[in-house]
């Protein structure tokens, strides 16, 4: 199954965030609590951790790019 | 967005901090974690942890170096100490750490509601134990005594930057009345252990770090905590530097050779992060 993986806003009132890097590249397997990317906001930077197990199918952005909180950011394929 | 130093990496898991998110809101509570915006919610959260800020979200004062929204509070909710202690419970915390804004609306700073915090998680978590990270309470020596009467075991009360700062940092505290504080609640009670905790990056210099290290001392402070100030937004004090961890594990060996019995010291470091290993830390020198 296909699950669209999102930026969760990581506070309040975040506005948006910068992809600094990929830390999974897309057909790699993916384990629950594996961090995916990195996202850089006002203090400091954010690895975003995988919540479930998978393969990573899609990245949807690139690194540098703004992204708000909510916007799909990868593709994840689950079992 | 100037580029963040490599040592200022956080882990963030939205399934463990919606958990515990959904925990503080079923029992109406809040956390200096999410109000302060803490980078190391993710962290905590994920372990379990958490640092209640009881008497509301609202400060009534503000320094330029914090997060938490000023303005005027509402009155102590009368449910929140069983509610504080039943999350505690839930959590299955063995070291509670208890914060509040400043409420200089209050005569007693919120003191009463810290003592009853307190005794409410005595009573539902057994062997727990419990710091207090207190607002000056306007050196009010009388709400002090409540909060020392509950017998935390940590009393902790932060000076936040050198002496030379305070103005800038935060405007409507004082260097000394903090330290007076601190020395009071030690001497009031010999067996709490007081802890304190500065920020830098904010543009002290090395020399006034060593002093306020030294007036922290003489004040009889147990515990040292020593972490990086980190912007809260463009319209707070401006950021003047990111110390390397090398200089913060310099800081630590330095507090350590003038005596503070425990000093956490690290870029991300902040007054109630690992509190439990501080508390462990002292307690393995007795």
């Amino acid at each position: 199954m296909e699950k669209q993986l999102s930026l969760p806003r990581l506070r309040e009132e975040m506005t948006s965030g910068v992809l600094c890097a990929w830390l999974k590249e897309e057909g790699e397997p993916v384990a629950p609590g594996e961090p995916l990317y990195e996202i850089e906001t006002d203090k400091v930077v954010n690895q975003i951790e995988a919540t479930e197990a998978g393969v990573l199918k899609k990245q949807l952005r690139e690194e540098g790019d703004e992204i708000v909180p909510g916007a799909p950011v990868a593709i994840l394929e689950t079992e | 967005m100037e580029r963040k130093p490599g040592w200022l990496k956080v882990r963030y898991n939205q399934e463990a901090v919606e958990e515990v998110a959904r925990l503080m809101g079923e029992l109406k509570l809040n956390t200096v974690c999410r109000e302060a915006n803490c980078p190391n919610l993710g962290e905590c959260y994920r372990k379990h942890t958490a640092t209640f800020m009881i008497l509301g979200s609202v400060c009534t004062r503000n320094c330029r170096f914090c997060d938490v929204k000023p303005g005027r509070p509402l009155p102590p909710d009368p449910e929140e100490p069983e509610n504080v202690a039943a999350a505690a419970r839930r959590l299955g915390l063995r070291h509670v750490v208890l914060t509040c804004p400043t409420r200089d609306d209050l005569p007693d700073g919120g003191a009463e509601q810290f003592a009853k915090t307190v005794r409410a998680i005595r009573k539902a978590c057994p062997g727990a134990t419990v710091e207090t990270l207190i607002s000056d309470m306007k050196m009010n020596t009388a709400a002090l005594d409540a909060v020392i009467e509950a017998r935390p075991e940590v009393l902790n009360h932060n000076v936040e930057t050198v002496k030379e700062l305070q103005g800038d940092v935060r405007p409507q505290a004082d260097y000394r009345r903090s330290l007076d504080v601190l020395r009071y609640c030690k001497e009031k009670d010999g067996t709490l252990l007081t802890k304190t905790g500065f920020m830098v990056g904010l543009g002290e210099t090395e020399e006034q770090i060593e002093v306020l290290m030294d007036d922290a001392l003489a004040a009889g402070v147990d515990i040292l905590t020593i972490g990086q100030y980190l912007q809260p937004s463009p319209e707070h004090h401006p950021l003047a530097r990111y110390a390397s961890p090398e200089d913060f594990a310099r800081y630590r060996e330095k507090a350590l050779a003038k005596g503070f019995r425990y000093v956490a010291s690290a870029p991300l470091a902040r007054s109630s992060y690992k509190a439990w290993e501080a508390l462990e830390g002292v307690h393995d020198l007795h």
